[in-house]
């Protein structure tokens, strides 16, 4: 008799969906958490008085999360409150050029007429194709599972409209966007969001070419911060009898002639349950949790094949004035050719890039209880990604440089006098990440995402190694992002429901 | 017939020489990174 249905390990956005899901469906489930809040990358943490997201700084499509509290029995607006925000981006541009994108796309167009008036046409062909591909991937492929050729077979023959969009998928992020832009300054605004699928322009899969454009469906923030969305999908779990422990690190995942029954935790406890749920990257739950011994060699060799998507560091600041700031997210940005070369010629050496390309957070624009009275919160995000190892140095030195480095930034676009104004500054390394997130080499995105660790070819939401196994989270099927990882987690719960329902 | 195939063939291998001298630094390296995937699909497969 095990003491659980279902233990799903690790409470990130993927192992809170299945769990809440899986209790729904009537399965005794416990969530184990090794770090002290849920959320995993999407979670908010305190300081100082200041309230800091730890990575995700937003929520844009939010179909899954909708769908998900529908399937919980529920309505979103019940566990959360999400404030639209707009506009969607500030833009500051290598030869710094200033201008934003609303969310409405009649509004965007008259923007795209000022800074690139050549490419209003193209614009309106992105907006056109990209809509309805958004329309038809959202109701046919989001939430199915896609884990086997057989499945993505029967996907298609259901919704044979999906199948034009096929070529998207075979073509990269750079491809797709200079497919409708000629204007160097408008290819920045659009080629930047590959690197939040963890890949430069020339190399990301070309269906993220069109995150530019679902950004226009509306970005959200969780008032109370990111932290808001987990902990939503946690209390609707907990009104199921889904239970959460935090402080709890699973050393090992108990198996038997092929057959995961339980985890041993770090204490040497033990609890055993039916169906284990890892919502860890899958290369820790493959290597680490289950062990290579326990492995087919076809196995071992198939999870060590995959790259880890880049570290990117984070530097979480605190001010006592307000910036001079437009929007919620500001993006300093370069161009194409300089966001392949940071890939090329300083991440894959080991360097630590020189250029400037960053994601200015501010979300006390949006949610001002998030910091003391008057008192403003910026997340510094560094897009351009940095090594794991950098060669010749070390993450305690560059720590200061990378605060440094923000602070120089932040005094050129941001605030001149920031320096003064600076109450609390902190920096998250791939080595934090690593060691808070579990994420291998601190890399944020979850696997590297090109189309060889796609769809089929991701790490599978059902173990096929393993029985009893299920897989969720940023590196299996749909990949990192907010919207993608609750759709993992719906994923895997209609394998784990398939199976054992 | 057997010469008409090597011939196709030298054409083809041509064309894919061509083709390649042409092609932006860009396309190279993402066919190059592509290339280097590829061995490894069959094993991701059964991940």
């Amino acid at each position: 008799m095990s003491d659980y249905d279902v233990i799903v390990v690790g409470a990130g956005l993927g192992g809170l969906s299945t769990g809440a899901l899986a209790a729904k469906n009537g399965f005794k489930t416990l969530i184990l958490e090794q770090s002290d809040i849920i959320g995993g990358c999407c979670s908010t943490f305190e300081s100082n008085g200041y309230k800091f997201d730890v990575g995700a700084s937003i929520v844009e499509v939010i179909q899954p999360l909708d769908s998900l509290f529908e399937m919980l029995g529920g309505k979103r607006s019940d566990y959360m409150d999400l404030i639209p925000c707009d506009p969607i981006y500030s833009f500051i541009t290598d030869d710094g050029k200033r201008f934003s994108y609303p969310t409405d796309i009649g509004a965007c167009t008259k923007v795209i007429e000022d800074i690139a008036p050549g490419d209003v046409e193209g614009w309106n062909s992105f907006c056109s194709m990209g809509l309805t591909m958004i329309e038809d991937m959202m109701d046919a492929v989001m939430l199915s599972p896609m884990n086997t050729f057989g499945e993505a077979m029967k996907l298609a023959l259901k919704n044979p409209q999906i199948m034009k969009f096929a070529p998207t998928f075979l073509r990269t992020h750079q491809g797709v966007v200079k497919s409708f832009y000629k204007d160097p300054v408008m290819l920045q605004s659009v080629a930047f969001q590959s690197y939040f699928a963890g890949a430069p322009p020339e190399l990301g899969s070309g269906v993220f070419g069109y995150i530019a454009l679902s950004e226009h469906l509306g970005i959200y923030y969780p008032r109370g911060g990111m932290i808001g969305i987990p902990a939503g999908i946690m209390k609707a779990g907990e009104e199921h009898g889904m239970e959460v422990r935090t402080c709890v690190k699973v050393e090992k995942l108990l198996i038997e002639n092929g057959t995961a029954f339980g985890v041993r935790l770090e204490d040497g406890s033990e609890i055993t349950a039916k169906i284990i749920v890892s919502n860890l990257n899958a290369q820790v739950t493959y290597l680490k949790l289950v062990g290579p011994d326990r492995l087919p060699p076809w196995m071992v060799k198939g999870i060590a094949s995959y790259t880890q998507s880049m570290p990117c560091p984070m530097i979480y600041v605190g001010l006592d004035k307000k910036p001079e700031l437009e929007a919620h997210h500001t993006i300093v940005t370069s161009s194409i050719e300089s966001m392949n070369d940071v890939w090329n010629n300083y991440y894959k050496l080991n360097l630590i890039p020189d250029t400037a390309m960053s994601l200015v957070c501010w979300p006390t624009e949006a949610d001002p209880s998030l910091a003391p009275e008057g008192k403003h919160i910026l997340n510094f995000l560094c897009n351009a990604p940095a090594p794991y190892a950098p060669l010749g140095d070390n993450w305690d030195r560059l720590k200061g440089w990378y605060k440094e480095q923000a602070i120089k930034e932040l005094e050129r676009y941001v605030l001149p006098d920031v320096r003064d104004h600076i109450e609390y500054i902190e920096v998250s390394t791939p080595l934090d990440f690593e060691r808070r997130l579990l994420h291998p080499q601190g890399g944020i995105y979850g696997l590297f995402s090109d189309m060889t660790s796609l769809a089929m070819f991701r790490p599978r939401s059902r173990s096929k190694a393993i029985r009893n196994l299920y897989l969720t989270g940023s590196s299996t099927h749909l990949g990192g992002g907010v919207p993608t990882t609750i759709a993992s987690g719906i994923v895997t719960s209609k394998y784990l429901i398939e199976d054992h329902g | 017939m057997k010469m008409f195939k090597r011939l196709m063939l030298l054409v083809v291998i041509a064309g894919l020489i061509v083709a390649w001298t042409q092609s932006s630094e860009s396309t190279k390296r993402y066919i190059i990174h592509i290339g280097k995937q590829v061995p490894s699909l069959p094993y991701r497969y059964f991940v």
